[in-house]
């Protein structure tokens, strides 16, 4: 979409005429959410911080080959997600590590209630529902709605089917809908009308 | 349709991944249901959210990582071209999204409300900062605060010197864009001839022209308070996508009523407030359409289209056939001149005009 458009033109930028510029636009465009996706994994801000870097080392000494990245944002989050659970690895802190144990921070449900026409009781029970949801879910939340990602590469990036984040997303809006006392008991036979007229 | 299908249709709607088909499935369950929308705009709003980043965090991030790569000689200075970004369109944009509200006003300009000795008053006056632009051209304000203002054509805006103290209080004639900066403990209050509106941190359009039959305010986020003049007890709170339309002369109203009777035209209550349509094509409202140079109508009359030409090309435009008037109109123009437009608008409903200098007249 957009967001990857922007990104192409900046990797272009990088690679036909080594732009620094481009490159810097680069790195604090993706630096803090990247950081925080590596978080999730490695658990410590020092590390995090140190992989975003690494990361774009990479970024830079590869210059002459990202004009070839079709999706560079999934190809940004894969190569954060490879090189910590390598991390991971060498450190022999864990053998394997289930996305089920990454720590999802969702930072875009922390408004202020008068910002939008909400009550503060409504505010508080959406935080509640959205860190009580289980960490999978949280995490593909948050890598739609914060990062921007396309369900497609979501479901690349963590190896599930499209459909399984299309039912993961559901399972978010509902508890997110129930805050608002909106639930669905039954709907009308209106696509059945939709579909014979 | 089960239930669990509804919420994989909206989670897709909201996150731009809904095709054609799906998104008019959606729109018809929930025009079936209109106690959900209330709930289903707010988790619009909710998805809408930006989580702030925090860009000197990321900045400070930079010089460090910057400094590894020069220690192992990736990085020389030689390639530096510091190209000056594609800042003012991306600018624009981010100035777009920031702009959470609307305030459509429409009225004369009303009167500076100080306090204090009569001396004092003396000294504040002479303290007051004044903005306006011709027909035809527009302005853009920074405040002192580092609130943002774009002044439409034919307006006025007035601040005092000290407009950063207690209040944030500004004045306006015409119709303007407000980009203003939260500050919890100082409302911005803009006050025109017949409401004042209360903001306590957002952005908002105001079209407060004093020829105009009606006060509109137009809100797309945040919230506002506006208060009628000579209802002052009455506080009416404004939710998103809301318009609220105050008309400005009761008396005109009065007459006004026979000739709407006669025509079988609703007459319009003294305060309404209707829903914002939002284009389907880039979801832009009309009412904020001014900014990017594009004057939008939808469904107006041609009496009152042409009301909006006249500031827009700087013209007196005169219409001499009362069927002409009523008239519906929908277009936008952008860099037509007056004479494009007036011929675009030909085609749509036949009409001839005669020009000489500035003024045009309309007739069958």
């Amino acid at each position: 979409m957009e967001k990857n458009d922007h990104i192409k033109r900046l990797l272009s930028g990088i690679a036909l005429n080594n732009d620094q510029a481009s490159y810097k636009e680069l790195f604090i465009l993706l630096h803090s959410r990247l950081k925080q996706f590596a978080y999730s994994i490695l658990k410590s801000n020092e590390e995090a911080e140190d992989l975003v870097s690494e990361v774009f080392i990479k970024i830079w000494e590869r210059r002459d080959q990202l004009t070839a990245i079709e999706s560079p944002l999934l190809y940004f989050y894969t190569t954060t997600k490879n090189f910590a659970l390598n991390r991971l690895k060498k450190q022999k802190r864990l053998q394997s590590q289930p996305v089920d144990e990454w720590l999802v921070q969702l930072n875009s449900v922390y408004f202020e209630p008068e910002q939008l026409m909400m009550t503060e009781e409504i505010v508080r029970k959406i935080r509640e529902a959205v860190n009580n949801l289980p960490p999978r879910c949280r995490l593909i939340f948050k890598l739609i709605k914060e990062d921007g990602l396309k369900y497609r590469e979501v479901a690349e990036l963590l190896s599930l089917s499209v459909k399984t984040v299309e039912a993961q997303m559901a399972i978010a809006l509902r508890r997110l809908g129930k805050c608002m006392h909106l639930e669905i008991k039954s709907i009308s036979s209106v696509s059945l009308i939709i579909k014979n007229s | 349709m089960t239930q669990e299908n509804f919420w994989v249709l909206i989670s897709k709607k909201l996150s731009g991944e809904a095709s054609f088909h799906e998104r008019e499935e959606l729109q018809q369950i929930i025009q079936q249901h209109p106690e959900w929308q209330l709930a289903i705009q707010n988790l619009e709003d909710i998805w809408k959210q930006q989580q702030s980043t925090d860009i000197m965090q990321s900045e400070d991030a930079y010089l460090l990582h910057l400094h590894k790569m020069k220690e192992m000689n990736l990085f020389s200075d030689n390639y530096s071209t510091e190209v000056p970004a594609i800042g003012s369109n991306r600018n624009l944009k981010k100035w777009n999204w920031a702009a959470a509200a609307i305030i459509i006003a429409a009225g004369i300009f009303g009167f500076i409300r100080i306090t204090g000795s009569k001396d004092e008053k003396e000294i504040l006056a002479s303290h007051v900062n004044e903005v306006s632009t011709r027909p035809g051209s527009k302005s853009k304000i920074q405040l002192p605060d580092g609130s943002t203002v774009w002044l439409n054509a034919d307006s006025k805006l007035d601040y005092n010197k000290n407009f950063n103290g207690e209040l944030r209080e500004v004045h306006l004639t015409g119709e303007a864009f407000f980009d203003v900066v939260k500050m919890n403990d100082k409302p911005f209050i803009i006050h025109t001839s017949t409401i004042n509106i209360k903001v306590l941190g957002t952005a908002f359009n105001v079209k407060a022209y004093p020829d105009d039959k009606q006060t509109e305010t137009s809100l797309i986020r945040g919230s506002i308070e506006v208060t009628i003049k000579n209802r002052p007890n009455d506080k009416i709170m404004l939710s998103p996508s809301e318009k609220l339309i105050v008309e400005n002369n009761l008396l005109k109203e009065k007459i006004n009523g026979t000739i709407n009777a006669v025509t079988k035209e609703p007459v319009p209550p003294l305060v309404s407030i209707n829903k914002l349509k939002y284009s389907a094509v880039d979801s832009t409202v009309a009412e904020m359409q001014w900014i990017n140079n594009k004057l939008i109508f939808r469904e107006e009359t041609f009496a009152d289209l042409v009301v909006k030409m006249e500031r827009w090309y700087d013209v007196t435009i005169e219409i001499n056939d009362p069927k002409l008037k009523q008239a519906r109109l929908n277009g936008i123009f952008e860099s037509e001149t007056i004479i494009q437009a007036l011929e675009a608008l030909q085609i749509s409903i036949p009409f001839r005009y005669e020009q000489t200098g500035n003024k045009i007249i309309i007739h069958q």
